[in-house]
């Protein structure tokens, strides 16, 4: 395969997409590559790269059409009613793809397996792009046409009043924005959650916490029910605390159907942990290789559904950079041991005054 | 208060510090004695009682519970020993160290138990004009530390002896006549209240050796904490522990004894012997009768002192008994060993192991610290790894050889107290206090040299009426606090007791909590395991415990050590972090909860329990039929 053709591909599976850079791929699909060079299982599935998402606009005249609509739009209000129009423009074109159909195909063996289909940012601000309102998610999509039609949305969500604000925040031009879109097999998960390599309230680097709730991750990730946590020991992988909340309800999902059904969970059931002491720790093994291996702390999204004759196989579903860390004042210098250790005496006097103050 | 970057948006503390304000613990006048224990306070020196002449202080400062070290009821006799050492541990902080964080700390007995406080800087002024003593002071024993540990083992042998050439005389008809012939001018009389004034000076001046380094370690030990939780917040306890861990122990000397006897025992073909059962003297004589035995005897004639000078508890009470007094204990523990020898197990702490995994641990934390804080860790490493053996060793030297003598002698002037008639028997001695049993002692010493009655119905009154008292007291459930609520603890007494602002919101919503299936306590060893319990009050009932059970006693002592091996995990009413028991079971890998204060009570052998090391609970699942 030459290079240009390459370039152009409109669809790589995962294990194809290889070193292909961000620009095609997106953030997404490159933290999903890097779990796949760890020997990592994530569900199998496809990439439509940005290829597909530049010829599609060129066939469509939209790239013209978005420019004119963005043009001297400000302010907030003019913002929004810009981003409304560009919505309509999108929703009003289909896309039609040989290279997605045959790849959905071949996904679900020539079924109609459900799967997700995810926006995969592209731009040096991948990390922040879930503040832009980049970050769609459409879970359940069934047929080839289903999974057109969800790409065009998770393009569509390029020009969100958000997404085009950010954009301007940043100082890159308002129209000027590609995407690329990870599809998945979904995982009929039996538990699901998230995990910090480095713990997000207090950032202790020698900490690895584990958000974890019963069947798919959606009322987790969309914060509808307390889930079960876990806090996890980096070094020694010994569990520093476990804390099982009452989980009210789990999402399920109905494979045939390709829908999901929200189940009430008995009293012992939502007291019952998501995780067993044996799946934390090899989730939190798999957390401390990934971020040794990318040498930055990580937040990884994971599921555990049936695979290979197991009920409860341990999948990845996306792995990218943790954000949020507060800024680290200079550390005190201090002269000598016994400095710091009268400042470690007088600690919890100083956290009082901190308080009272 | 750099140590304060990683605490994001509200301060959870602030929160705390509202709701605690809102409720109090009672004013310690204000607690009531149960039925029964009307006049408690006088069985206690008065100054060690909250009084009315002190209350408005008193009431203003923030009293804790010690279950940790004094669980039960004081007998009165046995408050001397937290006399002494309260004395000695407030006196290094306070006016020898100047430790920062509180200026002192206080103790008071309310309903028999033992209440502590710290006792804060009434001006952060005075606490910061402190500050250059105290870093003048411990920096002189830091640099010099391992002369003056071996100064201190020293001292502390030396006054040991002095205590065990302590002459407690019987009381003749007719004094010996090289009390005549040798010139001496003093009778008995004297003897015996000269050695009970001595033998007490003796216990308080090796609470003043006790408390002399221990602070300071204590100082280097919560440094590197602190140090290694102000980059890595979450470390639990455990974490933090494995860091100093596998030093090498004298505390672990009696153990390592009990081993090299039972290999001994094996070489010379005389395990038979020693296993046959029976008592003590029957054992003995099986050995003397066997042609190798005599030489098994010798070997461990010679390492009775000091190595079996081990308390069966913690060393610090009168009622606990040592190794050297009952050979029951350690024949039974090297009993133990043979057997696991015979089955082909290793039985030695696998030391070099602990040592490679505790560095490589540490190595692995060290390189998640930022690089500008690696200097530093190092650096409070390396002082608490030296301190680290004093913070074990001195436990041996002084609960439990010292102890262990001292305990014995005054079971000796008990014994001339019962010869006078003045009480019915040896133990009726520990229901009066220190003072009141210096004058027992001069009532036996003045009415023998008078040729008079004592006050036999006196003091034997007094002692009906206090083992009533006791009793009443005992069913007393202890307040965890009483006085004011902390607005903060800065003590390291506080910090070396664990106490935090949550434990003292935990304590104030207290009622919610009484849960009688659930203790918590130190989480002093990580880990989840669920078994049948075995309740072991006592050492003479440690060859009880089968293989796969959990462990619950009062105390861990050095003497217990043989149990480990079989155990799946420890609980127990009494002990902290960096007690005997902790490290044991740190290094045999099995959880741990200790110092839950009730666990003997609330579990009975039998009873299907879940020991949570990593929080600290121990949950009981099934009563036992």
């Amino acid at each position: 395969m030459s290079v240009a053709s390459a370039m152009d591909q409109e669809v790589l599976t995962l294990p194809e997409c290889g070193s292909a850079d961000v620009e095609r791929i997106g953030g997404k699909a490159v933290g999903l590559c890097r779990l796949l060079d760890l020997a990592l299982d994530v569900p199998a599935g496809f990439v439509v790269t940005t290829a597909t998402f530049r010829r599609w606009m060129d066939d469509c005249g939209l790239g013209r059409e978005v420019r004119r609509l963005l043009h001297g739009t400000a302010d907030t209000a003019a913002t929004r009613a810009a981003a409304d129009a560009i919505g309509e423009l999108f929703d009003g074109r289909s896309l039609q793809s040989r290279a997605i159909d045959r790849a959905y195909e071949e996904l679900c063996d020539g079924g109609e397996a459900p799967v997700a289909v995810r926006s995969s940012a592209i731009g040096e601000d991948v990390a922040a792009s879930s503040y832009a309102g980049q970050q769609e998610t459409f879970l359940c999509v069934r047929g080839a046409a289903a999974v057109r039609h969800h790409v065009v949305q998770c393009w569509a969500s390029l020009f969100s009043a958000e997404a085009i604000t950010y954009r301007r925040h940043l100082g890159i031009p308002a129209y000027q924005a590609e995407m690329a879109v990870v599809v998945q097999r979904m995982v009929p998960a039996e538990a699901a959650g998230v995990m910090f390599t480095v713990d997000p309230m207090t950032w202790d680097p020698s900490q690895i916490t584990i958000e974890s709730t019963i069947g798919l991750g959606t009322p987790l990730v969309g914060g509808e029910i307390t889930p079960d946590r876990y806090c996890v020991d980096k070094v020694t992988l010994e569990v520093r605390s476990r804390a099982i909340a009452a989980k009210p309800f789990a999402d399920r999902l109905d494979g045939d159907a390709g829908v999901t059904h929200r189940i009430v969970l008995s009293a012992s059931e939502s007291r019952a942990s998501s995780l067993t002491d044996e799946e934390v720790g090899e989730l939190s093994e798999i957390g401390r290789r990934l971020e040794r291996a990318v040498g930055s702390p990580m937040d990884v999204e994971w599921a555990i559904g049936p695979a290979n004759g197991r009920t409860r196989h341990l999948f990845l579903l996306q792995a990218r950079p943790q954000t949020g860390r507060p800024l680290r004042p200079p550390s005190a210098s201090r002269r000598s041991a016994m400095e710091h250790m009268v400042a470690g005496l007088r600690r919890s006097r100083a956290i009082d005054k901190e308080a009272a103050g | 208060m750099d140590a304060l970057w990683f605490r994001p948006g509200a301060s959870p503390r602030e929160e705390i510090v509202t709701a605690i304000t809102k409720r109090s613990f009672p004013s310690p006048l204000d607690v009531r004695s149960p039925a029964g224990a009307e006049g408690w306070q006088k069985m206690y020196p008065p100054y060690l009682l909250f009084s009315a002449e002190n209350s408005e202080w008193e009431s203003a400062q923030f009293w804790y519970w010690d279950g940790m070290h004094r669980p039960d009821v004081e007998y009165p006799f046995d408050t001397l020993v937290h006399e002494a050492y309260m004395m000695s541990v407030s006196a290094v902080v306070s006016r020898v160290f100047a430790i920062p964080g509180a200026k002192s700390a206080a103790s008071r007995v309310l309903n028999g138990r033992l209440y502590l406080a710290d006792i804060p800087f009434t001006e952060e002024a005075e606490e910061v004009r402190r500050l250059p003593e105290f870093a003048r002071r411990a920096g002189h024993y830091f640099e010099n530390w391992e002369q003056l540990n071996a100064n201190w083992k020293a001292k502390v042998a030396a006054l040991t002896d002095e205590l065990a050439a302590i002459r407690v005389p019987e009381l003749p008809d007719l004094e010996d006549e090289t009390v005549v012939t040798s010139g001496r001018g003093f009778s008995s009389a004297h003897v015996l209240l000269d050695s009970f004034a001595r033998a007490v000076a003796n216990l308080f001046l090796v609470y003043q050796y006790h408390f002399e380094m221990l602070v300071l370690a204590y100082v280097a030990q919560l440094n590197l904490h602190e140090l290694a939780r102000a980059e890595l917040p979450g470390l639990t306890q455990h974490a933090l522990a494995r860091f100093t861990g596998g030093v090498e122990l004298e505390q672990f000397r009696p153990d390592e004894e009990l081993k090299r006897l039972a290999r001994l025992a094996l070489e010379l073909g005389v395990s038979g012997e020693l296993r046959a059962g029976g008592t003590v003297g029957e054992v003995m004589a099986r050995l003397e009768r066997h042609p190798k035995g005599r030489e098994w005897l010798t070997a461990m004639e010679q390492v009775k002192d000091p190595w079996f000078f081990v308390s069966t508890g913690t060393g610090l009470f009168h009622h606990e008994r040592s190794w050297i007094d009952d050979l029951s204990v350690p024949i039974a523990a090297i009993g133990g060993y043979i057997e696991r020898l015979e089955r082909g197990e290793a039985i030695d702490r696998p030391r070099s192991e602990l040592l490679a995994q505790r560095d490589r641990v540490t190595d692995q934390y060290r390189a998640l610290l930022p690089e500008d804080r690696r200097v530093a860790f190092d650096e409070a490493l390396k002082l608490a790894r030296l301190v680290a053996p004093h913070m074990q060793d001195h436990n041996f030297y002084i609960e439990h050889r010292h102890h262990t003598i001292f305990w014995n002698k005054m079971r000796l002037f008990a014994d001339r107290v019962v010869d006078a008639g003045l009480l019915d028997t040896q133990e009726d001695f520990f229901y009066l206090n220190r003072w009141e049993a210096g004058q027992v002692l001069f009532d036996t010493a003045n009415s023998w040299a008078q040729a008079s009655p004592g006050l036999r119905m006196r003091w034997r009154s007094l002692v009906c009426e206090r083992r009533e008292i006791l009793d009443a007291l005992r069913s007393w459930v202890p307040e965890p606090a009483v006085g004011a609520v902390p607005t903060h603890l800065g003590g390291l007494l506080t910090a070396q007791f664990g106490i935090t602002m949550d434990t003292v919101q935990r304590w104030l919503d207290g009622d919610e909590n009484l849960d009688v299936d659930e203790l918590t306590g130190t989480g002093a060893s990580p880990g989840v395991v669920e078994g049948p319990a075995r309740v072991v009050l006592s050492t003479d009932e440690i060859d009880r415990v089968a293989d796969g059970e959990i462990l619950v006693c009062t105390a861990t002592a050095p003497s217990w050590a043989p149990v480990f091996g079989k155990v799946r995990a420890t609980v127990s009413d009494v002990g902290g972090m960096m007690s005997h028991a902790a490290i044991l079971c740190r290094e045999y890998q099995i959880p741990a909860v200790l110092g839950t204060g009730a666990a003997t009570r609330l579990i009975q052998t039998g009873d299907l329990v879940r020991v949570d090391g990593d929080r600290g609970s121990v949950r009981i699942l099934r009563r036992a039929a």
